[in-house]
């Protein structure tokens, strides 16, 4: 089969980072690549320098043989790349079909041709099974036909070397399921797919080869039929990394948070949540799965006080925290480490100093008659960041320039600090590397062991199994099952996330 | 009482208070699109508003001074385009700044140039011409209001279907509003951010400019010191209201050129100027009142809270 | 001279000099100098006279009391642009607390001592309540304070315009004005540089407890964070709303006694019009802009465009180029820094809020401050 795509010795370098070190890749036409490797390993900085979004330091590009440089995404749309990122690049007010044909109108006398437009994104959809609505705005579309529209984009530019970057990590299993048809289908169409992940059940599921990316280097290149999971873990990570949960030391103690019948109302005062209840105890993980968007967000807000609750009670440790302050509740026994880290779990522009020093400043130990004790707060954010190794020059600094790792740690410092009853943990480990997730995990697992009560939300179903000592499913703002982690497995879970479940009963 | 107030004069005076905010609105909604951040347009206006009359006085045209007042609200919209666009700085900082830097411009060349304080006035300023539209200005009541006006008054007509026209229906309307959304996004599809943000910032000059030239050639025929007076701040006003769609940027201005109409009428009835004075921003506030649910995003903008 | 000192000022010099605010400062000079030139005008002449102005004879004093609203009005707007409230409305604020305080002054009996501290206060608390209607505009529905503040400039002008020229007027004179503040209610001077009103202690007080308060309070860290992130704060359980109406209240407060005390230490007449005139509350938002909000810094700031102000007289009268160029400078100054700087947490930029480490690396976050 003819090459298609090859890199020769591209090469990134950054202020004390090598992000890609003399990276090969050989794709051949009509083929699905799959390039794994961890968070950090470099893929998407490669991928980012093969879109055109910026230029290599060193080395080659070639399509079809012929070297090529990009000065922009625009030069590699042109040479028939296209890209389904990450994160979504969509126009939320504008349709699907609009999203699709953007800077390549249809047009007559001047104007949009849109019955033009979504006649040929509707023909294009049809051809490759990509069931979307060509007249739906795309903000109120799930995240499972965003990735539709993206792939639509591509193909409407006549895409022949379809980037796909970590494109499972919002879906469902089931959807999961539907791209790697959509995926063989272009493949059968003699487009050729480079598919970036780090989940090797689908590296084996759908792909023909493997490059294995690792500190910035390629280490394998691999044919999918020849090799073993196995055999690309140890390339992936340098050693062999089995997870095992550590058992709980104790069993569960007494409720700690007590969620009752609670109603939580999102945009367009729409019932986001609808009468969860549940309870978390001292000494247990209760993990959260669901598709994002089910409502599992605003249910976290609501316990932490940053959405009202509309009906139903909260109970923290004994009090009635309903409508309780994010004060109150913090001194009722809250610590809670936010999904976003970057807007609400920190400040950019503040030190690390005073990121850590927030939600204590009004302690006795910390401030007195309203004056802060600045060499106490001092003190204690030297020995945080002792104690979670910490990555920065000095408390004095501010945390803009700390990884993301160090961020997370950072965070999870402050929180754990507090020595609180309850503890909520969302997504603790995205995008953080191999050594910090381990570091976090096990952070977890001894608040636990200490007889903290763990509510933890998770995208990645495998962290949810591994830590949970009970798995809640959440879809469409309802609880709607209550899982033994030792019981299920990811497919199992996944069917609930879905909803499969009630088509099921209801059959 | 009502016979008294509304009539052919008022909706003349209304018609004249509308023109000057509209068309800075409708400059303001062209940079909301793009994702500007448009809080200079007082300035603007008021450099427009010196530079028309500069032009006017010294080239004894009022096209002239349209040109020159075209000119004005460019270049000060070039500072904001560059500071915002090009440096990323703070568009409400330049913004605030920009706005004073006009009122300092103008109050230092009204002296330096003219040799006058406060009010410059003189024969050889030559303001805009009404322009009758033969059989059109006949219709009775509206004819005379509508159909008897300034030059930039048909132009600000005919701009509301124009603007409505390119921003939903040609393909560099699309890729405006698609910059304005998600500039990440149409960077990657080939829409330059940069170029739409820095057209759409010196359309609003073009615009603002325009208004300038109506309020001291059309309006009345002279510059005072300062005296765009808050108009720039209701047409940003107007932008939010109006949902930065041309139709709604219309029905805004008219709303707010009603008020300071009333306002003048209800002061020849005897009520103090003070008090009539401040009547279009008494009904500004309450106007945001009433629609305030549609201010989600500037006070995202605004706010560190959001 | 020890070692220690002599690189103590070099890094100072050295500071200063890479500073973007001295680049800004100088790109303002400049460009000022060219608007000069090209209205036939000698720059250099232009300069020399505001500088010398803004100190020789009566120069400093004036300098000295024209500093007192800037400063004081660069205090009040510094509350809120720390906190992240966009308070435009320090006019508004300063006008109708002016006009209280100016009331208190001319119609409480009494000695100066019970009635200037009187008057301050009513100044203070009608600026205060003034400040509050744009923070219950945002904090219960939702219109963000930048717009209802500024819009209330207008509707405060013609508020205080009406009251002066009808029921508080002062009918023995053709302006519309109040009565003149009684000698016993005016601000004692103090006998310095030929005498400087009593304020200026005052505002230097003010300055330093806002210092302190700023750098060691509670409060002084909550509204920072708060500026620096309102998501942030609120996680962390700073009530921001409650915040939002406090530093309105604080700022409108110092706005009103800075308006009570150009009447009362100043003009002595409340005349229509007068008090918006030479636009010191904006010439004190551009000086908390100038200092980045901080106290002593503001301080510095305030004096330089006070100076440049009084410098602009002098220059007006000896070398008939209007003082406005003053409010140029100033102005310029600001946008020169404005691209270096924010009211607001810099929004993220797209690309970072994908959730993958390598992305630490890529430009776009390298290349942001």
């Amino acid at each position: 089969m003819a090459i298609e795509l090859e890199l020769r010795g591209i090469t990134k370098r950054y202020p004390g980072v090598i992000a890609n070190d003399a990276v090969d890749l050989t794709v051949r036409s009509g083929e699905i690549h799959a390039i794994v490797g961890e968070n950090g390993a470099g893929k998407t900085t490669l991928m980012s320098m093969l879109y055109g979004l910026f230029p290599p330091d060193e080395g080659e590009i070639l399509i079809r043989g012929e070297p090529v440089v990009f000065s922009s995404a625009l030069d590699a749309i042109e040479s028939g790349l296209g890209m389904v990122h990450q994160a979504f690049k969509l126009f939320p007010t504008l349709t699907v079909a609009e999203n699709v044909v953007f800077r390549a109108e249809p047009t007559r006398r001047g104007l949009i041709d849109r019955e033009a437009g979504h006649a040929q994104v509707r023909a294009l959809a049809d051809r490759y099974g990509l069931a979307v609505e060509t007249t739906a705005l795309v903000e109120n579309l799930p995240v499972g036909v965003l990735q539709r529209v993206e792939i639509l984009k591509a193909l409407y530019r006549d895409a022949r070397i379809l980037i796909l970057d970590e494109p499972t990590a919002v879906l469902t299993p089931q959807e999961r399921d539907m791209l790697f048809d959509v995926i063989r289908r272009l493949r059968e169409a003699g487009r050729t797919i480079l598919f970036i992940t780090h989940k090797l059940g689908e590296v084996m599921a759908v792909s023909d080869g493997v490059t294995v990316l690792r500190n910035g280097r390629s280490v394998a290149e691999l044919v999918t039929a020849e090799t073993t999971p196995a055999e690309i873990t140890r390339y992936m990570v340098g050693r062999d990394v089995v997870v095992t949960p550590r058992p709980a030391r104790r069993s569960p103690g007494e409720s700690v948070l007590s969620v009752s019948d609670v109603t939580v109302l999102g945009e367009h005062d729409r019932e986001v949540v609808q009468g969860a209840t549940f309870d978390v105890r001292s000494g247990e993980v209760v993990g959260v799965a669901a598709v994002a968007g089910n409502g599992q967000s605003e249910m976290i807000e609501a316990i932490a006080g940053l959405r009202p609750v509309a009906a139903g009670t909260l109970t923290l440790a004994g009090v009635d925290v309903t409508h309780a302050s994010v004060a109150d509740r913090r001194a009722a026994g809250l610590a809670y480490v936010p999904e976003d880290r970057h807007g609400v779990g920190t400040a950019h522009n503040a030190t690390v100093s005073e990121n850590l020093l927030l939600g204590y400043q009004r302690e006795a130990a910390i401030s007195r008659g309203g004056w802060l004790r600045l060499d106490e707060v001092r003190r204690r954010a030297t020995e945080l960041v002792v104690r979670f190794a910490i990555k920065s020059p000095s408390v004095t600094n501010p945390v803009a320039s700390l990884s993301g790792g160090n961020l997370q740690k950072l965070v999870l410092a402050r929180e754990l600090a507090r020595e609180a009853p309850l503890l909520i943990a969302e997504q603790p480990t995205r995008g953080v590397d191999v050594g910090a997730i381990e570091f976090i995990h096990g952070q977890l697992l001894d608040y636990r062991d200490a007889g903290g009560a763990l509510l933890l939300v998770s995208a990645e179903l495998s962290e949810v199994l591994a830590l949970s000592t009970r798995i809640l499913v959440m879809f469409e703002g309802h609880v709607v099952a209550e899982l033994d982690p030792a019981a299920v497995d990811e497919q199992e879970v996944g069917r609930y996330m879905t909803g499969a479940h009630l088509t099921a009963t209801h059959a | 009482m009502f016979d008294q107030l509304f009539d052919s004069a008022l909706l003349d005076s209304a018609l004249r208070a509308m023109i000057p905010i509209l068309l800075a609105a409708l400059g303001g909604a062209i940079c909301e699109r793009a994702g500007v951040f448009q809080i200079a347009l007082e300035g603007m206006m008021l450099a427009g508003a010196f530079a028309a009359v500069a032009g006017s006085f010294f080239a004894q045209s009022s096209a002239m001074g349209i040109l020159f007042a075209v000119g004005g609200g460019v270049a000060v919209s070039l500072i904001l385009a560059y500071g915002a666009v090009t440096k990323r700085g703070d568009a409400i900082v330049l913004g605030i700044s920009i706005n004073l830097f006009a009122f300092g411009i103008t109050g230092f060349l009204l002296p330096q140039i003219f040799g006058v304080r406060g009010v410059f006035q003189h024969d050889r300023i030559d303001g805009l011409e009404r322009i009758s539209i033969p059989l059109l200005a006949d219709i009775p009541v509206i004819g005379p209001v509508l159909f008897r006006t300034t030059v930039t008054a048909y132009l600000s007509f005919l701009l509301v279907p124009a603007l409505w026209l390119f921003l939903f229906r040609t393909p560099i309307g699309l890729r405006l509003r698609g910059v304005g959304e998600r500039p990440a996004a149409a960077a990657t599809l080939g829409v330059s951010p940069h170029r739409y943000k820095y057209a759409a910032v010196i359309a609003s000059g073009v615009l603002t400019g325009l208004a300038g030239a109506q309020l001291a050639l059309g309006n009345v025929v002279q510059f005072a010191e300062n005296m765009s007076s808050g108009r720039g701040w209701v047409a940003v006003v107007a932008v939010m209201l109006g949902r930065a769609h041309p139709t709604g940027v219309l029905g805004a201005s008219l709303l707010f050129a009603f008020a300071e109409a009333l306002g003048f009428r209800f002061q020849g009835n005897g009520l103090p100027v003070q008090i009539t004075d401040a009547l279009p921003f008494v009904v500004t506030l309450l106007a945001l009142v009433i629609a305030r649910k549609r201010f989600a995003r500037l006070l995202d903008l605004t706010t560190a809270s959001a | 001279m020890p070692e220690w000192s002599v690189r103590y000022v070099a890094g100072l010099l050295r500071g200063a000099a890479t500073s973007p605010v001295t680049h800004s400062l100088l790109l303002a000079f400049v460009a000022g100098g060219v608007i000069v030139a090209l209205t036939g005008q000698d720059p250099l002449v232009a300069y020399r006279e505001m500088f010398g102005g803004a100190v020789d004879g009566s120069g400093l004093r004036n300098t000295l009391s024209r500093a007192i609203p800037i400063v004081g009005m660069a205090l009040a707007v510094s509350v809120c642009f720390r906190a992240g409230v966009i308070n435009l409305g320090g006019e508004g604020q300063m006008v109708v607390g002016g006009l209280a305080g100016t009331v208190v002054a001319i119609y409480t009996p009494g000695p100066g001592a019970f009635v200037i501290p009187l008057a301050l206060l009513a100044g203070a608390a009608a600026g205060a309540a003034w400040a509050l209607l744009p923070a219950f505009a945002q904090t219960r529905l939702a219109l963000p304070i930048l717009l209802t503040s500024l819009l209330l400039n207008y509707v405060g002008r013609a508020v205080t315009g009406y009251l002066v020229r009808f029921p508080l007027a002062d009918v023995s004179v053709t302006l519309a004005t109040t009565r003149q503040v009684p000698e016993s209610a005016r601000m004692p001077k103090l006998p310095i540089f030929g005498g400087v009103s009593l304020s200026l202690l005052l505002v230097l007080v003010l300055v330093v407890a806002m210092a302190v308060v700023y750098a060691r309070s509670v409060v002084g860290y909550e509204t920072k964070m708060s500026g620096f992130s309102g998501r942030f704060a609120r996680y962390g359980g700073v009530a921001v709303e409650r915040q939002t109406v406090a530093v309105m209240a604080v700022s409108g407060a110092i706005g009103g006694a800075i308006g009570t005390h150009l009447i009362i230490g100043d003009a002595l007449r409340f005349i229509e019009g007068e008090l918006v005139l030479s636009g010191l509350a904006w010439t004190g938002l551009l000086v908390s802009l100038l200092a980045a909000n901080r106290p002593i810094l503001i301080l510095g700031a305030g004096l330089l465009f006070s100076g440049l102000q009084i410098g602009g007289l002098a220059m007006q009268r000896n070398a008939d180029i209007s003082w406005r160029l003053a409010q140029v400078l100033q102005a310029l100054v600001i946008i020169a820094v404005a691209s270096r700087m924010s009211l607001r947490p810099r929004r993220r930029r797209e690309a970072d809020s994908v959730e993958v480490e390598e992305l630490a690396v890529e430009p776009a976050r390298v290349g942001q401050v």
